[in-house]
């Protein structure tokens, strides 16, 4: 729970054509986390083309899926085999040929729409010249000097269309607009007619045909209109006529090829990693849990009866960086575990912070915002948004129950600070001890941070980070010494002469790594190093300050409950309980939210920047689509 | 926060590239290339390089190269926000347009998803468009569709109606990059009354270039009617408006558009005989306009714009210069081809 499980690395080499059905079975094992294949020797990649393959079969079942709607769950039999490469690309080729016909009925769809909206507009249009009362038959004549043309095109060019026409003598009247469309008529000399086809091309400009009727006969010409409508209408219903034919005549099959690209998934996935190989040799590598390798032979036996190869080893020093972290949380830990990994991963080997997060998290709520009746709101609202909130309601309970656990140690119930003794102090009424305690115990949380970051270089193999420098034992001896000092001068403590002792010699070592890390000349060194020991010391004391905060806000809690039943306590009895419900209310969510910001930031960023690289890689198991990993 | 930004393009601007140092790389020996390149800050353009991990690298050159400068960028625009992050944001979809000329060409010929998705520029953290997606559509009336229901609508929208009518390719480009410039001048407007000159001169070098550029080769290359041209071109009220692109685009030859231009374009661009001479001339004239900005205590984000065209004339440079050394070409040609400038970029 407090490190990531010991990996090793295998390479699984078995023959090619068998590669699908070895990621398959690597899938349901469930905790194979595939990695690029680094033998020189194999130096084709079989699987590569199976991907292709998987990849455009998936893009295309998506869409046709999206089209049909979803056909049922999918159940993957225990015993099915992943399809060959040649079968997989005739599921995409037949794939694609019904895609095809979704598309052109697709197609049809937005042609029709397209020229309803045309009529609609040449409707526009008539109505407009009929007010006109302009010969249209004469406007329009084939055999006229004069060209002029109806149609729309985007608004936002109409000033350049207009612009550029002018050079070629032409005029471009607007007469309506809908939405980005604008109508307009473009006249000019027909001589010159070429000359501006690229342009009007150019610009999106769509020509209204004119039907001849609407040239004389404006009744003739709505009836045109309608048959044209009705027209439309009857395509469109053949078109809807044709996708409800795909649903029913390809339903199961595209059920089938579900199932199929799902067992393919494992193979196409590892291909990303990459698969290497040679002739009719295929290799997979990757990373298991030492542990689950006795299961992993079994699996591998049982499926190919001796037909494989299995290599094992150790994560070389070199490599560490590249192994993913696999740790196991107990169930109540799991939901804790979003928030650590929000600020990054622990790298394989590294000190995992999720436990003492949890429990730090809360505790700094809890300290913060003590009071039984508004932990207890929390506590319920959690619970009772459950569902909707997954398991991150388990954060919201748990750090209810530590508020209400605080609260009876503060002796507050809904801001009321009288109605139950304190089980241990009040914050208003003992400000400073509430001080003293946040700042003792921001200094074991950063004596905490100092020993997992020392403990974390010396896993990394850096030895000399981990005891000498700022981030060490060396800074942690400075630390502790000048804590010691501290508290001698304020008479908390009789340990001045050996405490200033250890925190000479603790920043003269911090001093002396500095100097000999630094890569510079005399003066830039001498300048780096007293710098850099500076800052170690106001890091550290700033740091440790920053827990002030959590005193702060407790005393904050007790201030702001002050301030409500002040407004109350000067209205009628009506406005001193809707005063007093609306300010639970206010503080609840207001300094609720405050809080657990910067319980968060105070776990970020003085903590986990102290010994937390977060820059590992999480262990990412191949899977089947409806498996999940047995991890 | 300006500050912070003025501090950084300083830092940055000691990575630059001089001319004779960028001519003095053709000469550099193979084996001191990788040093050389590590200590102008460009650490992934050496062939082969490889990652902290010890991987290879497999990008392509041009991938490398746009992958730095958007690193670069991701970095100036940190403390950046409203019109100024808008802008340089913006600027850096130049990569993702020229993805998504990529993805269009291919479904023109029917290429392969997984051929087209290697080719394409990975853009980080400046990603807009989901490629794999875009790439895995059948056919380029899907593909336009799903564009258009993306970040870049507006813009593709035209493109297809314009390539509607009459399929042409060459009507889908123009129309992207017409689309594209325009909404970068539009981005541009309101730093141009807030910061003022010095980041004005630079967006009226950058317009005047292209649309010069694009007029001549439209209008004399391609020979498209004037009316077509002038549609082009991108509506500017820089050194060029309108109103003289009209003009120029009504004129019958190449030397008589050099010849009506202003007097300090004039100035700029004798002795060019062509369009690639043209590009090249101004694009000088504009490099040093920019490290005039970038020397001065002008406003940070004109400086901070005057790196990144800087940066981006080395890298192109650097380009020239690894390619032309990867074909083994001669030394001379490379180094015409440094002084002539890359028109690809447009």
């Amino acid at each position: 729970m407090l490190r990531a499980e010991p990996l090793v690395r295998v390479q699984l080499l078995m023959l090619a054509s068998e590669a699908q059905d070895a990621a398959l079975a690597l899938a349901r094992f469930g905790v194979f986390n595939p990695a690029p294949c680094t033998v020189d020797a194999l130096a084709e990649s079989p699987a590569a083309a199976y991907r292709e393959a998987w990849l455009e079969a998936e893009s295309r079942l998506s869409k046709l899926l999206e089209q049909c709607g979803d056909i049922g769950p999918l159940n993957l039999p225990a015993d099915a085999e992943a399809p060959a490469l040649a079968d997989l690309q005739e599921l995409n080729a037949w794939l694609k040929e019904v895609w095809i016909s979704c598309l052109e009925c697709h197609e049809n769809e937005a042609r029709i729409a397209e020229a309803r909206s045309h009529l609609d507009a040449l409707e526009d249009t008539l109505t407009r010249l009929e007010r006109l009362n302009v010969d249209l038959a004469h406007l329009l004549r084939a055999d006229s000097l004069l060209a002029v043309d109806i149609g729309s095109l985007p608004a936002a060019g109409l000033r350049r269309v207009t612009e550029a026409l002018a050079m070629t003598g032409h005029l471009v009247s607007r007469f309506d607009q809908v939405g980005e469309q604008v109508f307009a008529v473009i006249a000019g000399p027909r001589a010159r007619r070429d000359e501006v086809r690229g342009v009007l091309a150019q610009a999106g400009w769509r020509e209204l045909p004119v039907p001849d009727e609407l040239r004389t006969h404006p009744q003739a010409a709505r009836t045109w209109l309608e048959a044209e409508r009705t027209r439309l209408a009857s395509q469109s219903g053949a078109a809807c006529r044709v996708m409800d034919g795909l649903r029913d005549r390809f339903g199961p099959r595209l059920h089938e090829a579900r199932l199929r690209l799902a067992l393919a998934r494992p193979l196409a996935e590892a291909a990303l990693a990459g698969v290497r190989g040679k002739g009719g040799l295929a290799a997979l590598s990757g990373w298991v849990p030492k542990r689950r390798l006795d299961g992993l032979r079994a699996t591998l036996d049982e499926r190919f009866h001796g037909r494989t190869w299995l290599d094992v080893r150790e994560p070389s020093p070199r490599e560490v960086a590249e192994v993913p972290s696999l740790v196991r949380y107990p169930g109540w830990l799991a939901p804790f575990v979003p928030l650590v990994k929000s600020y990054g991963i622990p790298r394989y080997g590294e000190f995992d912070p999720a436990l003492p997060f949890a429990f730090t998290y809360l505790l700094l709520f809890g300290a913060m915002f003590g009071d039984i009746g508004h932990g207890a709101v929390i506590l319920l609202l959690s619970a009772a948004l459950a569902r909707r909130l997954g398991r991150m309601a388990w954060v919201g309970v748990a750090a209810g129950a530590v508020s209400m656990l605080f609260g009876l140690f503060y002796g507050s119930i809904f801001g009321y600070e009288t109605l139950i003794e304190p089980l241990w102090l009040s914050p208003l009424h003992d400000p400073i001890r509430v001080l003293t305690l946040a700042v003792g115990f921001g200094v074991g949380f950063i004596t905490f941070t100092l020993l997992a970051n020392a403990w974390n270089r010396g896993v990394a193999g850096r030895a000399a980070e981990a005891l000498f420098d700022s981030g060490g034992l060396a800074g942690l001896a400075f630390y502790l010494g000048a804590v010691g000092v501290l508290a001698s001068l304020a008479g908390a403590a009789d340990v001045a002469q050996p405490a200033a002792m250890l925190a000479g010699l603790g920043i003269v070592v911090v001093a002396a790594f500095k100097w000999f890390e630094a890569r510079a000349g005399l003066g830039e060194r001498i300048l780096v190093t007293l710098i850099e020991t500076l800052e170690t010391a106001i890091n550290l004391f700033s740091n440790t300050l920053s827990f002030m905060r959590v005193a702060a806000f407790s005393l904050n809690h007790v201030a702001l409950a002050l301030a409500v039943f002040t407004l109350a306590n000067g209205l009628d009895a009506t406005g001193h309980w809707l005063t007093i419900t609306l300010g639970n209310v206010v503080i609840i969510v207001l300094e609720g939210g405050i809080v657990a910001i910067q319980a968060l930031r105070l776990m970020y960023y003085e903590g986990f920047s102290r010994f937390f690289s977060g820059d590992g890689r999480e262990f990412v198991p191949l899977r089947l689509v409806s498996q999940q990993a047995r991890v | 926060m300006s500050a912070y930004l003025d501090t950084r393009v300083s830092l940055f601007s000691g990575r630059l590239w001089h001319d004779t140092a960028l001519a003095a790389l053709i000469g550099v020996p193979d084996d001191a290339m990788s040093d050389a390149m590590k200590r102008r800050g460009f650490p992934h353009l050496a062939a082969g390089s490889a990652d902290e991990a010890g991987r290879e690298d497999t990008r392509s050159l041009e991938q490398r190269i746009v992958a730095q400068i958007l690193d670069e960028t991701r970095v100036l625009i940190r403390p950046l926000s409203g019109e100024a992050r808008s802008f340089l944001t913006f600027w850096t979809a130049r990569f993702e347009m020229s993805n998504v000329k990529t993805l269009l060409r291919s479904k023109l010929t029917d290429e392969r998803p997984a051929v087209v998705l290697a080719r394409l520029t990975p853009m980080g953290a400046f990603g807009q468009l989901d490629h794999p997606d875009l790439a895995h559509a059948e056919d380029l009336g899907e593909l336009l569709r799903r564009l258009e229901a993306g970040p870049f609508a507006g813009i593709v929208r035209h493109a297809r109606r314009a390539f509607e009518q009459t399929r042409d390719p060459f009507n889908l480009d123009a129309a992207l990059d017409h689309g594209y410039y325009e909404g970068l001048i539009q981005r541009a407007r309101p730093l141009e009354d807030t910061v003022g000159n010095p980041f004005r001169t630079l967006m009226a070098n950058l317009i005047d270039r292209i649309n010069l550029v694009w007029l001549l080769r439209y209008r004399f290359n391609y020979k498209l009617p004037p009316a077509q041209v002038y549609y082009l071109l991108v509506g500017s009220h820089y050194g060029l408006p309108s109103s003289r692109l009209q003009e120029l685009a009504a004129l019958d030859s190449f030397e008589a558009v050099l010849a009506a231009l202003p007097a300090a374009l004039q100035s700029q661009l004798a002795g060019a005989t062509d369009i690639p001479g043209v590009f090249g001339r101004m694009e000088s004239a504009a490099a040093e306009q920019a490290r005039r900005v970038l020397r001065s205590r002008g406003p940070a984000i004109a400086r901070a714009f005057a790196y990144l065209i800087l940066r981006e004339r080395d890298l192109r440079g650097v380009r020239a210069v690894l390619r032309g050394r990867h074909l083994g070409l001669p030394a001379a040609d490379i180094r015409q081809a440094l002084q002539r400038g890359s028109a690809e970029a447009m």
